[in-house]
């Protein structure tokens, strides 16, 4: 209990998502206040993975549909016009959640909470809301590069709480 | 000899990352979802090198190398991994299954390409789509003067494609005499660090070979220069003439 309260999750998750844009889209993101954030409008796309193990929990990462296909165009290389279905737009979200999530899941073993990773999951819709019961731990970060948000929430416990 | 590659990974979006990443070299790519097909594949096939997930469904990549090390016929077929865990244990194991290299995710093109080298020769491909050289692509000659024009962005296709050309280049203009190389950016719509390694690459290559280069760009890629150790220094001519001018 005590060492999951001591993980900076924040700092995991901000180094996790800046290296994984950066690299993956060529994209500079910065961490912005939640306050800020105004709720999307229309289609979103969530990316979530789960960790099991001595740590148990999951990992969300909140795009709007508009944003998803960006980040589709960058990853891939091509135009908006060229993206030939959503299947390759939950792709790319369910590759960058894994990355994402990978990157956590390591941060967490090395700080002995070992845990195993899910294969990513895609949910999409509109207006609606997560909400995981009975962590002990959660956490919501957001992330902005110029008008395009990403929210980032994390879910934990451990297998004493 | 075209090099054959196979990539196994549950993801469209890192199989076609790896094929692009591979499409500048005379290779042929096969892919596999998953560890069951991988492994049909490689028996098939017998591929020279296997970029390898590791989290897959159906078969994850852990166990497809461990059946493929217990196939003499395909045990000593080298193994890049992709992971996206960084963690000390997940690195410990997969460096104890005997892999080549592994690589742990987020990673480019260009990076995959730089370990593959590492294990396998990649040749450039001699032609592509249409019977365009890939050196009559970036390059052409101007009087004695040999010019090389980078496109308007940089991504791991591009990237790979002039580190394959630049050994073949110096050789050529070596072997006819020529010192001098117009590096043209003015297409170019950013600087970004994809550009500096690869003017890395171009300056380390043609200098060692005593080719004198001259940069062409726009004012704006010559004030972001300015924001890049690597280039606060290279002085940027406005035209082609201007840079002639300049040897």
């Amino acid at each position: 209990m005590t060492q999951m309260n001591t993980i900076d999750v924040k700092d995991f998750v901000t180094n996790a998502i800046m290296d994984v844009f950066d690299t993956m889209l060529s994209m500079q993101m910065e961490p912005a206040d939640l306050g800020s954030v105004k709720a999307e409008d229309g289609n979103r796309i969530v990316g979530s993975v789960s960790f099991a193990g001595k740590l148990m929990g999951s990992m969300n990462i909140h795009v709007s549909e508009q944003f998803a296909r960006i980040m589709t165009a960058a990853m891939l290389g091509m135009e908006l016009e060229e993206i030939e279905s959503n299947e390759d737009i939950y792709d790319v979200i369910g590759e960058l959640s894994n990355m994402v999530g990978g990157d956590l899941k390591s941060r967490f073993c090395d700080a002995g909470l070992t845990c195993e990773l899910s294969i990513p999951s895609i949910t999409k819709g509109t207006d609606f809301k997560i909400e995981p019961q009975d962590w002990a731990r959660h956490e919501c970060f957001a992330f902005r590069m110029k008008k395009d948000v990403a929210l980032v929430e994390v879910y934990m416990k451990t297998d004493q709480t | 000899m075209t090099l054959k590659v196979l990539t196994v990974d549950d993801s469209k979006t890192i199989r076609m990352i790896v094929k692009k990443a591979f499409k500048p070299f005379d290779c042929e790519l096969s892919e596999g979802e998953n560890g069951v097909e991988g492994l049909a594949l490689a028996a098939k096939i017998r591929p020279d090198l296997i970029v390898l997930d590791i989290t897959m469904p159906v078969m994850n990549g852990i166990e497809m190398l461990e059946k493929l090390k217990g196939e003499p016929q395909l045990k000593d077929i080298p193994v890049i991994m992709l992971t996206a865990e960084s963690g000390k244990d997940n690195v410990m194991k997969i460096v104890k299954m005997g892999v080549k290299d592994y690589m742990v995710k987020p990673f480019k093109g260009d990076e995959l390409i730089e370990r593959a080298q590492k294990i396998v020769k990649l040749e450039p491909k001699k032609a592509e789509k249409g019977g365009e050289d890939v050196l009559k692509k970036y390059f052409s000659e101007n009087d004695d003067v040999h010019i090389m024009m980078l496109p308007n962005k940089i991504d791991g296709t591009v990237s790979a494609e002039i580190k394959a050309v630049l050994e073949p280049k110096v050789k050529e203009m070596t072997g006819a005499g020529a010192n001098q190389l117009i590096l043209d950016l003015s297409h170019l719509s950013k600087v970004d660090t994809s550009l500096i390694r690869v003017m890395l690459s171009i300056f380390n290559d043609f200098q060692k070979a005593d080719i004198n280069i001259r940069v062409v760009g726009t004012s704006s890629i010559a004030a972001s220069f300015k924001d890049f150790a690597e280039t606060s220094e290279v002085t940027v001519y406005k035209s082609t003439e201007e840079a002639k001018g300049a040897f």
